[in-house]
């Protein structure tokens, strides 16, 4: 029965129809969750101390930050199914999770942008989360790049793989060298932490948008991932019947 | 040089490429001796097959046995001539043979010899022509001890004193008790051999 | 001749050959420093002070470019393929070709560190210092630029994606590299930092090669 239930995996057709269905789910479910959180956090949670309401970007950065380096963990997993069980569904997951993934780290890096700004006068510091997220920024382009210039997918896919797989193990180094960079050249904290005591009617919100974007992230790579395969499997029957019913 | 008999063993070996099912359920033993011609028209998977069978491409489904081992684990007795040059430009022809063949220097000029090089032996090969830069890649054959020959239209270029030195030695080899695949698009020239046909899948 | 020896014995034949491809990540150096004092300021105790910085970053874009030709050409040629028929592993041979392209032309240019160095005014104990960090971290670099050149094998144009690729897992060498040399200038212990750079290189060098052969194997399964 188990074995059945992770098979059905291998098949596109079965995970096009289901991942449709998905997908709605994941749609309206974001949606909800994601106009609560910003509302209330814009709108209604209190002041900050500190920074008066610039802060309130961080119910778009917190949740797009973290959700950058949850995808490349994703696309890691991704990666280990591609190679050890070999399963299409894997490679097409990957190629999905790049852009999007890519996409979240951008808005990640913007947003830090603009919260820079008014806390520190300027819209770019080199400190550690910052640079970080830069250099994650650069991996995902460099899968996206790789990706396309590899004409056969198989190939690409394999390819792709193993960057991912070497950058996995590379990530925590990478980020724990920053790390220390940042510790030698600036030993105050321009740190773009919230603070460790935020009032609840701070920190729900947040959650609750966190929760909402991870929610959304599904929703965008499962709708990605339904295009990329209608285009892989372009030739077999029941893509033909699905292009003939539309 | 009499070569250890090995059979080789084709299993239930398909295979998928850029959507297209190129060959299915393939199923084949070769005796120590034989020589097989792949044919086909052009794009129907001969190459593909080559490669699978020399263990270049990741088998798909089914097994490709030399003796009694996986191809991937007996590579070494396997000699593949593919498309590629197989020689590098900037270097002399001796110093290409040397790489690839690295016995001592007397083998070496008997091999240039047999494929009419050895007066070029200290030219660069991106000086030669395309046919002469072949008879190069193709010296191998004479320095080499692996029982099973691959090889991809090997007669690209050739003139006619060329095919004829080539074809002697695939029978001197097989006569050994090796085997011998290739292709070629031209009127073949060997005898005994048998034909495999690749046609199109729908 | 054994396997191993005819492989070295071509990458000298090779250099000979392609004595381009050994000078011109030279003179790349040698410009790109040039350009240092033009673009910034001729006063030597600024210099002195960003020069180490600036040919660290020199050295690494010429590994870039030195990178381009490590398995392409011989990828074309077919000559990469007949690997797989050698009774080696791969990753084997792929170590054996990444530290003759160390010793024939990264040596080179860390050989010149010293003279541009001096154009710089750095001082003396930061361009010791120079060396041998460049020494040390330099074979971890090596790798990498070999795993970016084997991922990019099969790429139509690839252009820039290969440096692209490389940039991220280069990250962590250059910042502990900037830490010695941080520490030389300042006068204090770089020695520690030296053995954990040091301990990073071996790492690479053992692991990198097996990333590097799945890259080539698959690349070459793609081609025909």
């Amino acid at each position: 029965m188990r074995w059945r239930w992770f098979h059905q995996w291998g098949s596109p057709r079965w995970f096009y129809e289901r991942a449709g269905r998905w997908q709605l789910v994941c749609g309206w479910l974001s949606l909800g969750l994601i106009a609560v959180g910003t509302i209330w956090g814009l709108g209604f949670a209190p002041v900050d101390y500190q920074q008066g309401n610039s802060y309130r970007i961080i119910y778009l950065h917190v949740p797009v930050a973290f959700l950058a380096q949850a995808m490349y963990g994703a696309m890691a997993v991704s990666a280990v199914v591609l190679f050890v069980w070999k399963m299409k569904i894997a490679d097409v997951a990957m190629q999905s999770i790049a852009i999007i993934g890519f996409a979240f780290t951008a808005l990640a890096l913007g947003s830090g942008a603009v919260w820079g700004k008014p806390t520190w006068g300027t819209y770019w510091v080199w400190d550690a989360r910052l640079t970080s997220m830069l250099i994650l920024a650069f991996l995902y382009l460099a899968l996206i790049g790789l990706r396309a210039s590899i004409r056969d997918p198989d190939q690409a896919g394999k390819v792709c793989g193993i960057l991912i797989l070497v950058g996995v193990v590379n990530l925590p180094i990478i980020k724990y060298s920053v790390e220390w960079w940042n510790t030698l050249h600036q030993p105050a904290s321009l740190k773009l932490t919230e603070k460790p005591t935020m009032p609840a009617s701070m920190w729900i919100p947040l959650l609750i948008n966190i929760l909402g974007y991870y929610i959304v992230a599904a929703y965008l790579v499962l709708g990605s991932m339904r295009a990329i395969l209608v285009e892989r499997e372009r030739r077999s029957s029941w893509v033909r019947e699905l292009v003939k019913r539309v | 040089m009499d070569l250890e008999p090995l059979k080789l063993k084709i299993a239930r070996l398909s295979c998928e490429r850029d959507y297209r099912l190129l060959f299915d359920s393939l199923a084949f033993t070769l005796d120590a001796g034989s020589i097989l011609r792949v044919a086909g028209k052009n794009g129907a998977g001969k190459t593909t097959l080559l490669r699978t069978i020399a263990g270049l491409y990741e088998i798909q489904e089914g097994e490709v046995l030399v003796g009694d081992q996986p191809v991937s684990e007996a590579m070494n007795r396997i000699l593949y001539i593919g498309h590629r040059p197989q020689v590098t430009g900037d270097l002399s022809v001796l110093d290409n043979v040397k790489y690839m063949a690295g016995h001592d220097d007397t083998s070496l000029k008997f091999a240039l010899d047999s494929v009419g090089m050895l007066g070029f032996h200290d030219s660069l090969v991106k000086e030669l022509s395309q046919g002469q830069g072949r008879r190069c890649a193709l010296a191998r054959l004479w320095c080499s001890d692996a029982p099973i020959w691959i090889l991809d239209e090997p007669y690209t270029a050739l003139d006619v004193s060329m095919i004829k030195i080539l074809d002697d030695k695939i029978r001197s080899h097989v006569v050994n008790g090796g085997i011998c695949l290739f292709t070629t698009h031209q009127v073949p020239t060997l005898s005994e051999f048998q034909t495999l046909e690749l046609g199109f899948v729908d | 001749m054994s396997i191993e020896k005819r492989i070295l014995a071509r990458e000298l034949w090779l250099a000979a050959a392609r004595p381009g491809d050994i000078v011109k990540p030279l003179w790349f150096l040698l410009l790109v420093v040039s350009m240092v004092p033009l673009a910034l300021t001729p006063d030597s105790e600024l210099l002195a002070e960003i020069g180490s910085a600036m040919i660290w970053i020199a050295t690494l874009l010429a590994l870039l470019l030195n990178s381009e030709h490590l398995f392409q050409s011989d990828f074309s040629d077919g000559i990469l393929e007949q690997w797989l028929f050698f009774n080696r592993p791969l990753a084997w041979l792929v170590g054996l070709k990444l530290t003759a392209h160390w010793l024939l032309h990264v040596l080179p240019l860390i050989l010149l560190s010293p003279v541009v160095a001096l154009m710089l005014s750095v001082p003396g104990d930061v361009s010791i210092a120079l060396f041998i960090t460049m020494l040390v971290a330099t074979p971890a670099l090596t790798c990498f630029s070999g795993l970016g050149a084997a991922l990019t094998l099969g790429s139509s144009r690839s252009g820039i994606l290969g440096v692209l690729v490389m940039m991220p897992l280069f990250v962590p060498v250059v910042v502990l590299a900037s830490g010695v040399l941080i520490r030389a200038m300042d006068g204090s212990e770089t020695l520690p930092l030296l053995a954990l750079l040091g301990a990073f290189s071996v790492a690479s060098a053992v692991l990198v090669p097996i990333a590097v052969s799945l890259a080539i194997r698959v690349n070459i399964g793609g081609s025909n």
